[in-house]
């Protein structure tokens, strides 16, 4: 870097303060202590269990050990809806997002008005629309398609993803200076070449972190379809706690589901917080 | 052009999908080699898991005899109260073996297999130093209900206790340990069993209403396969279990004692033939 050699103070190039110096060991220790916590919870309630409950039948520990493999099933089911349903819901809502910014008003204004439906209702109710409006089976002709309930419920929970990830789209590519749209053009790039080799490049960055965080929601969400009746881990949940006729046991089965949650989502959220960290720009 | 030929033939898709079931089900079944049931598995001992993911329980028994009649393998889909009637009506699944109450009702909407295969009532699980003598004293009292289950809104509306509605059965009864409410309200045969079951928690328990509104429990098949071949084999085999004893064996099997309705109606069956 040449430029380092001058004096003169507007060549230098810029560096940017360190943001929250502090920031990275305090969420450390406090996410350390927030796992000890939530395992002291989970191991009292398994010690008062195990205490209360009769002694001539199994421990509580023994009937936790035996429905975890099922709870884990039912809890990896709810990861594969929150991977698809996200999946579905970030290509429509890209869509959806780069419409609100179009030029061309007959785009712009479905997409705003799709976005802000979709994002202001409630989840569990697109749920119940998505499940009892789409048909169990499409036939076309002589073969007939299948629609199983959680393809139905993939449907129902992108929808408000789909909002979501449309309001980042929109605000990411806002939040790149007008400049960059100015000299793009000045340098002969139409309209979809700047969105899509310098606007969009760069707002991806700043839509990544959002865009876990709406993740982590989802993921945490999909429990809803257990109100729909698809088998996920909170059904299985509940069913193992009838199957067991033991209420004493039900903390313990429901903080063992919490944690599988929590050992999945919360890792996603120090990831996006380092990576706003990495991302940020000093306005 | 093109795109108008495919929206016209989604169009066409989307009403062909609507229900049209004029096929006898019973030589569909035989055809596709499976008979699709919807059970619970959340209400013990009728419907439950066991640790391997199976359903099993006394309501999965009936339908593995359905099937294993008809010569055909057994498809279970899970169901709740509110979507049985319409996966039955979608096809979705061929029968209801679901703690399924017979009322006129639902009689409009499905069919529903007789005679009977279970009948239950209602009664409420209370601690003894509650006092509870009649219905009438569960008035304004915190009782804890079930969600989804048929007594409850009968008793909420004659009986007007405040009910405090539990997803399922366990968070109910914790509760009732926990002392939320006065009284857990469900059906007596259960009551029954979970007092005889010899648990030291239940041991100051008691049983302490008369037993109210016998709701009988049916088979559910579509309005058409009443009359029509499928109904008919159910009904035949329902009266088998009833005269056979085969649904006291059941019973004696899933721990529920032996209900007053089933021993009457083996009694009855018995008689006449």
């Amino acid at each position: 870097m040449r430029t380092a050699a001058t004096d003169l103070p507007v060549l230098k190039p810029f560096r940017a303060p360190p943001i929250a110096p502090s920031g990275l060991a305090a969420p450390a220790l406090l996410g350390a202590g927030l796992v000890a916590g939530v395992a002291i919870v989970f191991a009292a309630s398994l010690a008062v269990a195990q205490a209360t409950g009769p002694a001539m039948r199994d421990g509580a520990v023994t009937i936790l050990l035996r429905w975890l493999p099922l709870i884990f099933q039912g809890f990896l089911f709810n990861l594969l809806i929150s991977v698809l349903s996200m999946a579905l819901g970030t290509a429509v809502g890209v869509l959806f997002g780069i419409g609100q910014v179009s030029p061309s008003a007959a785009l712009r204004q479905p997409a705003w008005a799709a976005t802000q439906f979709f994002r202001n209702a409630p989840w569990l109710v697109l749920l119940f629309y998505a499940m009892f409006l789409l048909p169990f089976e499409i036939s076309l002709g002589p073969v007939a398609i299948a629609f199983p309930a959680w393809v139905k419920a993939i449907i129902g929970l992108a929808l408000p993803v789909a909002a979501n990830v449309s309001e980042i789209v929109r605000g990411g590519i806002r939040s790149i200076p007008s400049g960059q749209w100015e000299s793009a053009e000045a340098l002969a790039f139409s309209r979809r070449q700047t969105m899509w080799m310098i606007i969009l490049p760069q707002a991806v960055k700043r839509m990544l972190p959002p865009w876990m965080n709406l993740y982590a929601i989802l993921t945490m969400a999909t429990t809803l379809i257990s109100v729909v009746g698809i088998q996920d881990g909170l059904t299985v949940t509940r069913a193992a706690l009838v199957a067991e006729s033991r209420p004493e046991l039900m903390l313990p089965m429901y903080l063992l589901l919490l944690l599988m949650f929590f050992a999945y989502c919360y890792p996603i959220a120090r990831l996006t917080m380092a990576l706003e960290r990495r991302f940020h720009v000093k306005g | 052009m093109k795109r108008l030929t495919a929206l016209t033939l989604a169009f066409a898709a989307t009403l062909a999908a609507l229900p049209a079931f004029a096929q006898d089900t019973l030589a569909k079944i035989k055809e596709k080699g499976v008979l699709t049931v919807g059970v619970k598995n959340d209400y013990k001992p009728w419907g439950f898991l066991d640790p391997s993911g199976k359903i099993v329980g006394l309501e999965i028994d009936l339908a593995q005899e359905v099937a294993s009649k008809i010569g055909v393998k057994l498809e279970m889909v899970p169901v709740i109260a509110a979507n049985r009637i319409e996966f039955l009506r979608q096809g979705r699944i061929d029968m209801i073996l679901a703690t399924l109450g017979d009322t006129a009702e639902r009689r409009k909407q499905i069919g529903m297999i007789e005679p009977n295969y279970y009948a239950g009532a209602t009664n409420v699980l209370a601690p003894k130093s509650a006092g509870l003598k009649k219905w009438e004293d569960l008035k304004g009292r915190k009782v804890c209900a079930v969600q989804g289950a048929y007594y409850n809104r009968r008793v909420s509306q004659v009986y007007a206790p405040e009910l405090v509605v539990f997803p399922s059965v366990p968070d109910g009864l914790n509760a009732l340990q926990g002392n939320n409410c006065v009284a857990f309200l469900f059906d007596d045969t259960l009551i029954v069993s979970t007092l005889s079951g010899g648990d030291p928690k239940w041991a100051n328990y008691e049983m302490p209403l008369t037993s109210e509104d016998p709701q009988l429990w049916a088979i559910g098949v579509r309005l058409d396969d009443l009359d029509g071949a499928f109904g008919k084999l159910l009904k035949e085999m329902s009266a088998d279990w009833h005269k056979s004893g085969k649904l006291l064996a059941l019973e004696t099997k899933w721990g529920i004692k032996q209900s007053p309705y089933l021993i009457e109606t083996n009694r009855k069956l018995k008689g006449g033939a």
